[in-house]
């Protein structure tokens, strides 16, 4: 089966069925250490 | 004239200044991992697309777009967060003799509570402290960890009652000091509450704790559970050793059945020798571990309610939103010294509870100095600098964001060094493939809490 061809900018075009990624950010605070009490933030 | 210009016009993958992505098989009968570990960028690319995508694609196009946002959002989180907790030791005594305990023996038998005077002017410290380092918008939070924290509870509760507007409390807990009144003061004032259980059975659990005279927990364990059940702030750990390994899916049955909201699942930690030997083998333990997984996803399909596994939900958030992470033992470098700090009842202050009982990682004690001198003391410094670029073979390991390399204690007193890893390289990489794999099957939000990317943007997407 074709999967790819080439766009208008000469990029290779894979089908969006073919490639999974992702990325969310947010403000980081972690602070916990892994065998301790898991800080719940609903908790306060 | 010298100039720094690198003569590369970085266009191409894994030549000149082009993003090094590393291929890695993840065990699905599709999909193969694409990394750039340097900014934990991941893509999950069909097999058969793989030599495509790598030549010149849309999808690498993008991601060069976003690259140099995603390595300084690496380098925030890993450089630049300051302290926000700290994990309060109020007393050395314990009334368990559990065999993996990092804090020596003699201390837990015969060693001193923190006044409660003491645990008072520790605070008002802290208060100072955080009030000049934080965001006004974070409360900072103390967990009262052990030893006991129980044993100590008349200084426990006047510092819960004196401290409330100030900081966000927790305690860890073993559970046989905890009755109902205690349990009903903790809920009322919101504390978050851990207690310590490693299996399903009394044969399992009193195997690895129990009394100095060697009466089991199981019971008192049933009880505490009894008395939080429908409480929303409160967790089971569980250390993870060759005793009660095998168990491990049972139990997460039975932590379902009891309607525990979240369990922490976590590989004993090496740090001292008498750990080590109940230390499990990491490819057995991860298949314990991942069948224990699997269990959960059954039982939330067929009763619609989680029982989020913490430690693993931990590691599918770095994937999915480094800093959304909330626990900091898997990064590099590791939260101890810079994001917590462990405080002793004597008033010295460690980078994390695991070094207490190593009188050489002792950075100050709260009562004579500054804590500001004393995260950037010695001691610490050999902990806040310790970074998977240094270590061999994680400075060329994919995964080495996802990771971190845990722990320092481990690598420093059982493996001979902060440039060496630690304990269970193996049983890391078999839980980031696994993490992985769920992505692909679009089956990992049933393995984390509703609700975990609130207050997250996406910043990347090609699904």
């Amino acid at each position: 089966m074709e999967n790819s061809k080439k766009s208008n900018k000469g990029e290779t075009k894979i089908n969006k069925s073919d490639i999974i990624a992702s990325r969310k950010t947010c403000s980081a605070d972690g602070t916990g250490l892994s065998h301790y009490v898991l800080m719940d933030k609903k908790t306060k | 004239m010298p100039h720094n210009k690198i003569p590369s016009t970085g266009r191409y993958v894994n030549s000149g200044s082009g993003p090094t992505i590393q291929p890695i098989d993840i065990g699905h009968p599709h999909y193969v991992g694409l990394v750039d570990a340097d900014t934990a960028f991941w893509s999950l690319v069909r097999r058969d697309s793989l030599s495509d995508v790598l030549r010149d694609s849309a999808l690498l196009t993008s991601y060069m777009r976003k690259r140099e946002s995603f390595r300084k959002e690496m380098h925030r989180l890993r450089f630049g967060l300051k302290p926000s907790a700290v994990y309060f030791n109020i007393t050395e005594r314990c009334n368990l003799n559990c065999r993996y305990c990092y804090i020596p023996g003699d201390m837990r038998r015969n060693g001193k509570h923190m006044s409660e005077d003491k645990v008072i002017e520790a605070l008002r410290t802290l208060k100072q402290y955080f009030n000049k380092t934080i965001d006004r918008k974070l409360v900072p939070k103390i967990i009262f960890h052990g030893a006991e924290p129980l044993l100590n509870k008349k200084a426990l509760f006047t510092a819960i009652e004196k401290f409330g507007k100030d900081f966000t409390f927790g305690v860890q807990t073993n559970t046989v000091l905890l009755d109902a009144e205690t349990v009903a003061f903790l809920k009322s004032k919101k504390v978050s509450i851990g207690i310590s259980l490693d299996g399903p059975t009394a044969g399992i659990v009193n195997k690895t704790r129990a009394s100095w005279s060697g009466e089991g927990v199981f019971e008192h364990v049933m009880k505490a559970m009894e008395l939080l059940r429908s409480y929303d702030a409160w967790s089971v750990i569980c250390t993870v050793t060759t005793e009660n390994m095998r168990s491990l899916p049972g139990f997460v049955n039975f932590l379902h059945k009891n309607e525990v909201p979240t369990c922490l699942l976590n590989v004993v930690r090496c740090t001292l020798p008498s750990a080590r030997k109940i230390k499990p083998d990491d490819a057995v333990v991860a298949r314990h571990f991942i069948d224990a997984l699997e269990t959960s996803y059954k039982l939330y399909k067929e009763s619609g309610r989680k029982l989020v596994v913490g430690n693993f939900a931990n590691i599918l958030i770095s994937i999915l939103a480094p800093t959304a992470r909330r626990l900091m033992c898997d990064i590099s470098p590791c939260g101890g010294g810079r994001s917590f700090f462990a405080l002793a009842p004597s008033g010295d202050i460690f980078p994390c509870s695991e070094f207490i009982g190593l009188k050489h990682f002792k950075g100050g004690n709260i009562f004579k100095d500054s804590v500001k001198d004393i995260l950037k003391s010695g001691p610490f410094k050999l902990v806040t600098e310790r970074k998977v670029e240094d270590i061999e073979p994680c400075r060329r390991c994919a995964i080495r964001h996802f990771c971190g390399s845990p722990c320092p204690a481990e690598a420093y007193e059982m493996n001979g060094g902060m440039n060496k890893t630690g304990s269970f390289c193996g049983f890391y990489e078999e839980q980031a493939r696994y993490a992985l794999r769920l992505i692909a099957d679009n089956k990992h939000t049933a393995f984390l809490w509703d609700g975990w990317d609130r207050g997250t943007k996406e910043i990347f997407n090609v699904i």
